[in-house]
């Protein structure tokens, strides 16, 4: 069963201007090395993978905007009781600890959702591993927001979180 | 071998044992008569004798290479060249170049593989940036492709960046393209541009000042540059920093007459300085390529100035779709920016899931590109 999470953060080039081309110096070729040296098979392993932009001064002098630590931490723990309901008389506690057979039977898509991670899949050049860790994903998400059913949207936001690598560049 | 290709293998070695640099030692040596009778008075008698008083150190290391070179290795070394493929021409010759002969430093001599660009077309340089962004790279495709579709022959030095895309998007388009290389031409530099150099091989060419095996160097390429704008009726900067590379061709072209063209970028964007900044010394401003075409008069009449504004696609989207697809940029932007951009465009927040089916859709469907990293950017 997993236990360990796994957080690692990363510089999107050797310079760290990536793709803001106005200041970056880095060849194409030296951002696609740089960002080669963590192997597919361990980026498949990541679930989610977010850009983080540089903090203006604005940012830092401003109170954000958004939820604050204590809304998120209601929903979270909303989001736990929905899991441990859900797993009830099962060993498992949290989403992540679904095995294939797990993910059958709780993540569950509607038809219209299913056509949708048929077209993702290829679109997206999904891995089977890649695919059951997006469901697992989106039901998560899912979760946080009180929702039953998993859809369109979750799934989206799971897909987007996926690392692909870059593709048209 | 014939008579004529004889006089051009010793030719062949004279320029390679004069080393580079040693136009004006050939062109005095070209008095004394052919290179074959160069190549046996340089054996027999003391070359230095002949020569100005500043050519007498070249005229020794060429009567010792003479001493050393056999008739035999000249004669299979210039075959075995042939045989690869890669033929050499000099100045003197009418198949050189036109418009490059007229230049004032031209290349002696020069190597090519492929064919070179014809003397009575029209040619233009595409350069620019190597590190460019979405835009320029937009811009080097649409410009690459239609005046290679109007017949222009697009000539460059298949670098990174806006080279190379100019010079592949005029082959895709089944047009001409020359690269001018700074590296013997059986080299293929950088080697990221494979693809570009062997499609060059077969429907356009590579050529270069230097011998077949000379292996790329940082000083080889400033001189290769008055060569691409020397072969050229003009050269169109498409993005540049205020100090580039590119700016050096652009210098050699005015230096040598030619019209310089280049495309404006947003006042912000370093990498569109160097454009801006020629435009503001002189530099025609082109929005087109028909406005480049019509100012080389290319034979093309008729049509409306149009920017390539124009000619973007109209997509047919709606909601809010429509309204993701608008915030979106040539230059690649994260989630987090365009949460911004949308905020700021609309006044109201997009949820990231939202976004991000949005975003997945306009992928989809090939509006939307994905470069390194999670940044989303417009596709042309």
């Amino acid at each position: 069963m997993n236990c360990i999470n796994f957080i690692v953060p990363m510089n999107p080039c050797p310079c760290g201007h990536y793709p803001d081309m106005a200041r970056c110096r880095c060849a194409p070729y030296e951002v696609r090395r740089y960002l080669g040296r963590v192997s597919g098979p361990i980026l498949d392993r990541i679930d989610i993978c977010v850009e983080v932009e540089p903090l203006r001064f604005r940012d830092m002098i401003e109170k954000p905007a958004g939820e604050s630590s204590a809304q998120i931490r209601e929903r979270v723990l909303a989001a736990r009781k929905m899991q441990s309901d859900r797993f009830a008389g099962t060993k498992l506690r949290f989403n992540t600890d679904m095995g294939v057979a797990d993910v059958e039977k709780y993540c569950r898509l509607e038809e219209k959702e299913r056509n949708y991670m048929e077209r993702m899949f290829s679109v997206m050049h999904l891995s089977a591993r890649g695919y059951h860790r997006i469901l697992k994903v989106a039901r998560t998400i899912a979760d946080l927001e009180g929702s039953t059913g998993i859809r369109e949207e979750h799934l989206a936001e799971a897909i987007c979180y996926r690392y692909n690598g870059g593709q048209d560049i | 071998m014939t008579d004529e290709q004889t006089e051009k293998a010793y030719m062949h070695w004279l320029y390679q044992a004069a080393g580079m640099g040693s136009r004006g030692f050939l062109r005095g040596l070209e008095q004394l008569g052919t290179a074959q009778i160069l190549y046996d008075t340089a054996r027999k008698e003391r070359l230095e004798a002949k020569v100005s008083a500043r050519y007498q150190d070249k005229a020794r290391k060429l009567q010792a290479l003479a001493k050393s070179s056999e008739i035999k290795g000249i004669l299979e070394e210039y075959e075995r060249m042939l045989s690869r493929g890669i033929s050499f021409v000099t100045v003197k010759e009418a198949s050189y170049p036109r418009k490059l002969a007229q230049i004032g430093d031209a290349p002696y001599g020069l190597y090519y593989a492929g064919r070179l660009p014809v003397d009575e077309g029209r040619s233009i340089a595409v350069i620019g940036a190597r590190n460019c962004t979405e835009y320029g790279r937009y811009m080097a495709k649409e410009f690459g492709t239609v005046l290679a579709q109007a017949g222009v022959q697009i000539i460059s030095g298949m670098a990174r960046g806006i080279d190379g895309i100019g010079q592949r998007a005029a082959l895709d388009a089944g047009g001409y393209s020359l690269g001018v290389l700074g590296c013997g031409v059986d080299v293929c530099y950088p080697r990221e541009n494979r693809d570009v150099y062997e499609q060059l091989l077969v429907k356009g060419g590579v050529c270069s000042e230097y011998p077949p095996g000379i292996e790329p160097r940082a000083v080889l390429f400033p001189p290769r540059n008055r060569i691409i704008s020397g072969l050229c009726d003009g050269v169109l900067v498409i993005e540049a920093k205020g100090r580039s590379g590119t700016l050096i061709t652009v210098d050699m072209a005015l230096e040598q007459g030619r019209e310089v063209y280049a495309v404006p970028g947003r006042v912000t964007d370093a990498l569109s300085e160097g454009c801006n900044r020629l435009i503001r010394q002189g530099a025609q401003l082109v929005m087109s390529p028909e406005e480049l075409l019509e100012d080389l008069q290319a034979g093309l009449t008729g049509y409306m100035n149009q920017s390539v504004i124009g000619r973007q696609p109209v997509l047919h989207l709606s909601g809010i779709r429509d309204k993701v697809f608008k915030i979106l940029d040539f230059q690649p932007q994260s989630m987090e920016r365009l949460q911004e951009a949308y905020r700021k465009a609309y006044g109201d927040s997009i949820a990231v899931p939202k976004l991000c089916y949005e975003l997945l859709q306009l992928y989809a469907e090939g509006y939307v590109g994905q470069a390194d990293g999670k940044y989303y950017f417009k596709k042309e």
